[in-house]
């Protein structure tokens, strides 16, 4: 029976089934009892490696970093998506990898957090490429300063050589589409509840939206750095994390999400 | 023979009336004929041969009976009353066809024309002469009289008349037969009608004043090498760019089994080429090829098959038709009820479509919309919502309702959307979803009445399981779902695309809906997927899923399936959308015909008709510039005909205006052109069966051309004109004397073979 249901999955392209994976910082974070019911949509989250000891620190910090804040932002955040929003969502996020199978295309919308660690291969940027070019949309988080943003632009520029990356504007539609968010501030991680309270990581003192955008003027990618919206999602259930860091983080999706729907 | 036999020609029989010229009574002769079996009846029982018994009696009393019955029918007189043209009081009417497809070269001795001068001069005109006075025409595409005979009339005819009218021409000498006393028409033609044949009025107006008309035919009745084009279908109206398809109908003689190319043709650019392989000798052969559109513009798109070797008339092969390619961008709304896939790539599937002005309305959350909408033409009032005036709705030419529930409208919006349909004659294609169909309640709204499926009475008929494509055999001749030029790829292209994600169950089909494509679940079942039909002046679709996205992002970038399917289905939805003012002709090709019949359908705001316009057609030619009058229609309300008669060949562009009082009701251009010396390249071949019809309508007869002495004899015979009426004896025919030495000589031998004598 497996394999019958393996060869039909396969003849017919049918999207991986929903699978979680150890967690860099939750391993019995609870399953939602409807997370099996088909909906018209989820985020999918990008399961990329990261083997670089990006700040040369010992013992290196580089296991899962896609896992960050993995599931507990993502449970979080579409329990939000039901509650803002018309979007039929799935109650669980979607892993996908940039393997050379088909599976990701399934999943137009795709998440990677803490992409200053990333390392993409070749084959892995022609794939993500392919998916943007097709129609699919990419949005990252939670990676800070020089170092990390030089790491990101590494694999971004396999990606995209010829494609600038560039400040979204203000009037750009994805601050418009559903909430009206001219007026941004940085996003912290949970690292402003401790002290010193600080707003940044590293030398990532100013928040930057940032995109690519398609031939039609479209964002495709949408980059927020020096910011750590995955924390606000992940956290907002947490009295001691601000609520007006959470909510903004949460209005930030929702307009990227709508966004994408709509463009 | 015949008339050896019966003394007459088959024609006095045929037009005579049977008399008996005796005197006596009819009732003597029956007595007469029963009194003389009964005699013969005794005398034979009383015969004493014992060889002359039983059924041999029976037969020798029917022979005798027999033939005392013809001697005492001879002694009643019996004779033909027959009427006869008066010698030198009546006009023959010999009317030649001096059409160009009379120069054919097939007669045998040259030209048809020339058979036939050579006929009329060989003496059948000496001959009519002897009886009747004889008046000349030529036919051609109207009837003109030509000189007397002994004054060389034959010597003008050309043979190069550019079209036949035989109808036409016959209800002009009809007018000349109120005034003259025509005893007969003579038509010496191939037959090669191209006004659409000889109408019943005419055959009743002949019939009525009993002028027989005798045809003589000239010609092949079939070719031995040729190929004609018979008849070319495209849209008069097209969106630029546009997929098209003509419908290309032809026959063929000689070439069975040999291939060969259809062109069409727009200016020398070739815009498609079909292979084809020819069916049987005259099997009417019909192809549909797909093609370009184009750019906006008037184009005269030649249809063609290139001349053959051998073909003996090339000059057939190809015809021409006008198609307006109209510059304007019909408005479609899209009103969306949550953020989804197939709204996304749906919006840019049909971006670059530069005749397709998509504006959508999503609703994003419970109380926020969401408005895109950046083309230059773009309506307000769409601004804050769906439209809640009909002449807002009005401004758009479609209508597509995606996962947004029948409650979301007021009843009032649902009306307006029914009567956008109804009335405006909008196309409104539904999507599926999980809030709509019949999961978003439209079962119980007024727009029930317009979906071309009958909605299923349960819950939850949206699934997301996958679900493949097929197309049924409708599906496999539209346009809308053609991917690929060839028939068979195409249908194979659709079962290999990307599964869709979902579908739903739209329920069956409604009585003149058709199914294009049905979904093949992978939990088994068939449903149909993609259901269109026409209700009243607009058009409706279902397209039961929301998951056809999934083949943008599966295929490869450059596989352009799901923006052509999406695209051909927008364009289809609003291509036949009518606006205010909607002018048109029958025939925007005029093949040797000059008389142009327009039509213009005028509508107010609300798409009601407007009775009380002034409409005017302006028309363009070279060197022409004439304003037209157009009167309204006594039956149609808000229809506005005209007629006008082309003066020359050539193209010409037609602009409708419309206003009432100070109110401009709409403009409206199209175009038309007239060519000369086309029709008679067509149909050339000997229409026998139209002069047999007309002969035979008439109570004339059809010739071939070495039977045509016999015209002399038969002509006589007639009742149109100035007749006496005549008894002609058929007591002395030899046939009655031959049958009377039958009978007897057959009872002798009877005996003689019985032993009897």
């Amino acid at each position: 029976m497996v394999t019958t249901w393996g060869a039909l999955r396969a003849q017919l392209q049918l999207p991986r089934p929903f699978r979680e994976y150890p967690g860099y910082e939750y391993n019995n974070f609870p399953i939602p009892a409807d997370y099996l019911d088909k909906h018209e949509w989820t985020r999918a989250r990008l399961h990329y490696s990261s083997p670089f000891n990006v700040h040369g620190v010992y013992p290196p910090d580089n296991r899962n970093r896609w896992t960050v804040d993995y599931p507990r932002s993502d449970r979080h955040l579409l329990e939000g998506v039901r509650r803002l929003t018309r979007i039929d969502t799935k109650s669980v996020e979607q892993p996908v990898d940039l393997d050379g199978e088909d599976d990701v295309y399934n999943w137009p919308f795709m998440y990677a957090v803490e992409v200053g660690y990333w390392n993409l291969s070749d084959a892995e940027a022609q794939q993500l490429r392919e998916y943007l070019l097709r129609g699919g949309f990419f949005m990252c988080d939670d990676f800070h300063g020089t170092v990390e943003w030089e790491n990101f632009m590494a694999g971004m520029r396999k990606v995209f050589p010829e494609r600038p990356v560039v400040d979204l504007d203000n009037k750009d539609p994805i601050f418009h589409v559903l909430y009206d968010l001219e007026d941004r501030f940085q996003v912290p991680g949970m690292q402003w509840t401790y002290p010193p309270h600080h707003m940044y990581e590293y030398d990532g003192y100013v928040p930057r939206w940032e995109g690519i955008y398609d031939d039609k003027g479209r964002v495709m990618v949408a980059i927020c750095h020096n910011m750590d919206l995955g924390d606000a999602w992940e956290n907002s259930d947490d009295p001691v994390y601000p609520e007006k860091f959470a909510s903004l983080a949460y209005r930030i999706a929702m307009n990227y999400f709508v966004y994408d729907l709509s463009h | 023979m015949f008339e050896f036999l019966f003394k007459y020609p088959a024609s006095v029989f045929s037009k005579g009336t049977l008399v008996l010229a005796g005197g006596w009574p009819v009732w003597l002769l029956i007595v007469a004929v029963l009194a003389a079996g009964g005699t013969l009846a005794y005398f034979v029982q009383r015969s004493t041969s014992a060889r002359v018994k039983g059924g041999r009696s029976a037969v020798v009393w029917l022979l005798q009976t027999l033939l005392a019955s013809l001697l005492l029918l001879m002694i009643w007189h019996p004779a033909l009353s027959v009427a006869t043209l008066r010698p030198q009081q009546n006009i023959v009417a010999i009317v030649v066809d001096d059409s160009s497809s009379m120069a054919v070269d097939d007669a045998g001795s040259g030209s048809r024309k020339n058979a036939a001068v050579n006929l009329l001069n060989s003496g059948l005109v000496k001959q009519l002469q002897e009886k009747f006075q004889v008046r000349l025409y030529k036919l051609s595409d109207t009837l003109v009289r030509l000189p007397a005979y002994d004054k060389g009339g034959l010597d003008t005819l050309t043979a190069s008349g550019t079209a036949t009218h035989i109808g036409d021409s016959l209800k002009q000498v009809l007018a000349d037969a109120a005034s003259l006393p025509i005893g007969a028409v003579v038509l010496l033609s191939d037959g090669a009608d191209n006004s659409g044949g000889i109408d019943l009025e005419t055959i009743s107006e002949v019939r009525r004043q009993r002028i027989p008309v005798h045809t003589i035919g000239f010609g092949r009745e079939k070719m031995a090498h040729d190929v004609e084009m018979t008849g070319v279908e495209t849209p008069p109206r097209a969106l630029p760019d546009s997929r098209l398809s003509a419908t290309v109908t032809f026959h063929q003689h000689g070439y069975a089994g040999q291939k060969a190319k259809v062109l069409i043709k727009d200016g020398g650019k070739v815009l498609a080429s079909h292979d084809i392989v020819f069916k049987g000798d005259g099997v009417e052969q019909t192809e549909n090829i797909l093609f370009n559109a184009g750019p906006v513009g008037v184009k005269a798109i030649e249809v063609g098959i290139d001349p053959l070797s051998g073909e003996e008339n090339q000059r057939n092969n190809k015809l021409t038709r006008l198609v307006n390619v109209d510059k304007r961008t019909p408005r479609i709304l899209y009103m969306e009820g949550e953020p989804r896939w197939e709204f996304k790539f749906l919006r840019r599937a049909v971006e670059d479509d530069q005749s397709i002005h998509l504006a959508t309305i999503l609703r994003t959350t419970q109380n926020k919309i969401y408005v895109q909408d950046d083309h230059a033409d773009a309506p307000k009032s769409i601004k804050d919502g769906f439209p809640i005036r009909i002449d807002d709705l009005f401004e758009f030419d479609g209508l597509i309702l995606g996962s947004v529930d029948a409650p979301y409208f007021t009843a009032t919006q649902q009306q307006m959307m029914k009567d956008f349909v109804d009335r405006r004659g909008g196309g409104l294609l539904f999507l599926g979803g999980k809030e709509a169909l019949a999961d978003g309640g439209y079962a119980r709204s007024v727009l029930n009445d317009v979906l071309p499926v009958k909605l299923p009475d349960k819950k939850n008929t949206f699934v997301r399981d996958p679900a493949t494509v097929e197309l049924t055999a409708q599906g496999r001749e539209s346009l809308i779902t053609r991917l690929d030029e060839d028939p068979e790829k195409n249908t194979e292209r659709w079962k290999k695309l990307p599964y869709l994600m979902n579908f739903q169950d739209p329920g069956q089909p409604k009585p003149g809906a058709v199914v294009l494509m049905d979904a093949i679940p992978t939990s088994g079942g068939r449903l149909p997927l993609l259901t269109i039909q026409n209700y009243g002046r607009g058009r409706t679709a279902v397209y039961a899923t929301a998951g056809s996205w999934r083949r943008r992002m599966l295929l490869p970038l450059a596989d352009k399936a799901h923006e052509m399917f999406y695209s051909q289905l927008l364009r289809w939805l609003v291509n036949d959308t009518p606006r205010r003012l909607m002018a048109s002709t029958p025939r925007q090709m005029l093949n040797d015909e000059s008389l142009l019949k327009l039509r213009a359908d005028v509508r107010d705001k609300a798409f009601l008709p407007a009775a009380d316009a002034t409409v005017e057609a302006h028309i363009l030619g070279d060197g022409v510039v004439e304003t037209v009058a157009m009167r309204p229609d006594a039956l149609d309300a808000g229809v506005y005909m005209a007629e006008w008669t082309v003066p020359k060949p050539g193209s010409y562009v037609v602009e409708v205006t419309a206003h009432r009082g100070v109110e401009d009701l709409g403009r409206d251009v199209m175009s038309f052109r007239r060519d000369d010396g086309v029709a008679e390249n067509f149909h050339v071949e000997q229409n026998r069966e139209l002069l047999e019809k007309l002969s035979s309508e008439t109570g004339g007869r059809y010739y071939k051309p070495e039977d045509a002495k016999k015209l002399g004899k038969d002509i006589s015979y007639s009742e149109a004109g100035i007749t006496v009426r005549e008894t002609r004896d058929l007591w002395d025919m030899p046939v009655i004397f031959l049958l009377l030495l039958m009978l007897r000589s057959g009872e002798w031998l009877l005996r003689r073979r019985w032993g009897v004598i």
